[in-house]
């Protein structure tokens, strides 16, 4: 009799033992998820993404606007399992909000632009998606990309229409300058605008403006100076410094940069449509050079002119750089380098059968990583699609 | 006339030996010459293979669509239970006593059961552009069974019924999904009906390695000589989930396309056909009904 209960007891250990059990944790771990609304002529285009403190999602987004080529703003939150809390229209007449999203506090920013005056908006927003407060930015028109300057303040790259300048500004989360502002000419001529003005209204190319703050205190800045988009690097000091590493008009030229420390940098250029990786790369922050001379790994596999993320991650304790970008397979591409050594580790595409593309990617509280961008369900409506990937298969990568 | 000896003796010896056969020894356990002996101690081998029916027992719905301005309902997988066939082959252990037989059953079966999805997406100030799509989900799973089960049995003449419980383990064996996308698009001018190459693939990941279940049914023996052939009807109703918790989006073709699996139990009809041999007295002078004639 006790061989019998013993072999019952074996027998039922064995199948209850090997039973797949529900775990929420696996559910917010990795999961894909795309906002859909039912509306055929609408047009959702994620731009950034932050995590909130319930381990949520706080979305930035464009959104198509009747008879006009501006972009509307969107604000979405999402849960921690990437399904749609609540979303938030601000009024037509803001428009082209920028990213990413600046924290201070539980306040949550963001920029846009006013379609009527053009000047820069600073847009106040909580966890919630909810209550926006709305701050115009005096003297700054066409803001065209923001970063986080320190702890309380943001850096700002703008465009000043009347006096054909690139402009780079300081602020405090309150939208009050800080410092000094740098002006950089684009130019003479109409030419040289009309790219720019095409960004803006989102009937040309869009241009890979970007800003930012390079650990050791400087300052770079992908904008248009002296009739080429250039990376440029600058104190922003009443006696500004300047380096320029030029590109071709704005046919050639950095479409991302982050830097590593120092004059080194993981940075992705494009030259007439074709990209190129440098995952490790010493660029010069004074005087002027040419991207075009910096080679970089090609990759033909990507979109003409291919928007790219980068981003640090450690991943397993490894410092690892991702690049995340569009490919020809209108696939989301990710691309893992050694962050010391710049050498190739693995890629991963995202998505299948309906277009995906990059808006953003970064890092989550669970040492994840979620990829938000946009797809277009059945073939035609863009929304917003948020991929996340747990640490274990970022692990996978290595 | 050597020659002749030896072949002629060989010859008388084995029409000897067929004369007078010896009589045969009875089994050492049945040396009190009972009656029904074949029947009430007695291990069974067969093997059996039907047809069977199957659908999904869901019990968290998931989806990779997130509504914002329409009901999850509206989108919800709608699952068409108990249609489509699938297979199995079973091969039957069983120890019979008195009635009561213990059985193990390791199967190979083949389930299908499919479910669609309708999305819409409307105009609101043009209602005539619209689009509607509507995507079937077909899945095929192979499942290793280790069911073990007690079957209470009633003979009646050659026939004996037998009604039948008990428990099963099942193995994933392999997965494959195909999802087929059609639709009507309002928007070109005219009711565009279309229908999209059918994506398959491989979906093993998706699914639990393993999962349990409880087992029911009924059956009837016929009883041909030592050989009984049975006609076995089985419900199995699973009673963990059979989708893989951690990897529901890791299929990147089926999130792309919207897809992502439900937990859910399988539940089983099973219909099968077989027959079963005695293992022990394969003799001529014992018969499973000879001593009912």
């Amino acid at each position: 009799m006790k061989k019998v209960s013993l072999l019952c007891l074996l027998i039922s250990g064995f199948i209850f033992s090997c039973t797949e059990k529900s775990d929420p944790s696996f559910d917010q771990a990795n999961f894909t998820s795309v906002i859909d609304n039912k509306i055929f002529s609408s047009g959702i285009y994620p731009i950034a993404l932050r995590q909130t403190t319930d381990d949520g999602y706080l979305i930035l987004a464009e959104r198509t606007i009747a008879e006009s080529t501006f972009r509307g703003v969107y604000v979405m939150k999402a849960d921690k399992y990437g399904k749609f809390v609540k979303e938030t229209l601000l009024d037509d007449n803001f428009v082209n909000p920028i990213g990413p999203i600046i924290t201070s506090g539980n306040t949550l920013s963001f920029i846009c632009m006013d379609a009527f005056s053009l000047q820069a908006q600073l847009i106040s927003i909580d966890e919630n998606a909810e209550n926006p407060t709305i701050t115009p930015i005096g003297g700054i028109t066409y803001p065209a990309a923001v970063d986080v300057d320190g702890t309380s303040g943001f850096v700002l790259l703008s465009y000043n229409q009347e006096e054909k300048n690139t402009i780079v500004s300081r602020h405090s989360i309150t939208g009050a300058f800080v410092g000094n502002s740098l002006a950089l000419t684009i130019g003479a001529g109409e030419d040289v605008e009309e790219p720019i003005i095409n960004h803006f209204l989102r009937t040309g190319k869009r241009l890979p403006f970007q800003v930012g703050k390079i650990p050791d205190g400087g300052y770079f800045f992908n904008g248009f100076y002296n009739y080429t988009l250039s990376l440029m690097f600058s104190n922003l000091s009443q006696n500004p410094t300047l380096g320029v590493v030029q590109g071709q008009q704005d046919d050639g030229g950095f479409s991302a940069v982050h830097p590593l420390g120092g004059s080194k940098f993981a940075a992705s250029r494009f030259n007439f449509g074709d990209n190129f990786f440098l995952p490790n790369v010493n660029l010069a922050t004074n005087g002027t050079t040419t991207a075009v001379d910096l080679g970089g790994f090609s990759f033909p596999e990507l979109v003409t002119n291919a928007p790219v993320k980068i981003m640090s991650k450690p991943i397993n304790g490894a410092n690892t750089l991702i690049f995340a970008t569009d490919t020809k397979s209108k696939q989301i591409g990710l691309f893992f380098y050694n962050e010391s050594t710049g050498m190739f580790l693995s890629s991963r595409y995202l998505g299948f059968s309906n277009p995906f593309e990059v808006a953003s990617i970064t890092s989550t509280r669970d040492e994840g990583l979620i990829v938000c961008g946009t797809t277009y369900l059945a073939g035609r409506f863009p929304r917003i699609c948020l991929l996340k990937l747990s640490k274990e298969e970022l692990a996978k990568q290595l | 006339m050597k020659n002749f000896v030896i072949p002629l003796l060989c010859l008388i010896a084995t029409v000897a030996a067929y004369a007078q056969p010896r009589p045969q020894k009875l089994p050492k356990f049945n040396k009190n010459k009972e009656k029904e002996v074949f029947l009430k101690k007695q291990w069974f081998l067969g093997f059996k293979a039907g047809a069977n029916v199957s659908g999904a027992d869901v019990t968290k719905q998931y989806s990779v669509l997130s509504p914002s301005n329409y009901d999850l309902t509206e989108i919800e997988k709608k699952y068409k239970n108990y249609r489509n066939l699938g297979a199995h082959a079973v091969i039957e252990a069983t120890f019979y006593f008195s009635g009561l037989s213990l059985s193990f059953q390791p199967t190979f079966r083949h389930n299908s059961f499919e479910y669609s999805n309708s999305y819409a997406w409307i105009d609101t100030e043009n209602p005539g552009n619209a689009l509607e799509l509507i995507y079937t989900q077909t899945q095929n799973l192979d499942y290793f069974d280790f069911p073990v089960l007690a079957k209470y049995e009633k003979m009646f003449n050659k026939l004996s019924p037998y009604v039948q419980a008990g428990i099963y383990s099942s193995i994933r064996v392999n997965a494959t999904k195909s999802v087929d996308i059609q639709g009507t698009d309002f928007a070109s001018g005219g009711a565009n009906q279309f229908k999209d190459e059918t994506i398959i693939v491989g979906a093993k990941d998706l699914y639990a390695k393993n999962h349990w279940g409880l087992l029911g049914g009924v059956g009837v023996y016929y009883n041909l000589g030592n050989v009984r052939l049975n006609l076995d009807i089985q419900y199995r109703k699973g009673m963990s989930n059979i989708a893989s918790t951690e990897n529901r989006y890791s299929n990147n073709q089926l999130s792309g396309v919207g897809d992502t699996l439900d937990d859910m139990r399988l539940n089983s009809i099973l219909i099968s056909a077989g027959s079963i041999f005695p293992l022990r007295f394969l003799a001529k002078n014992f018969r499973s009904t000879d001593n009912r004639k």
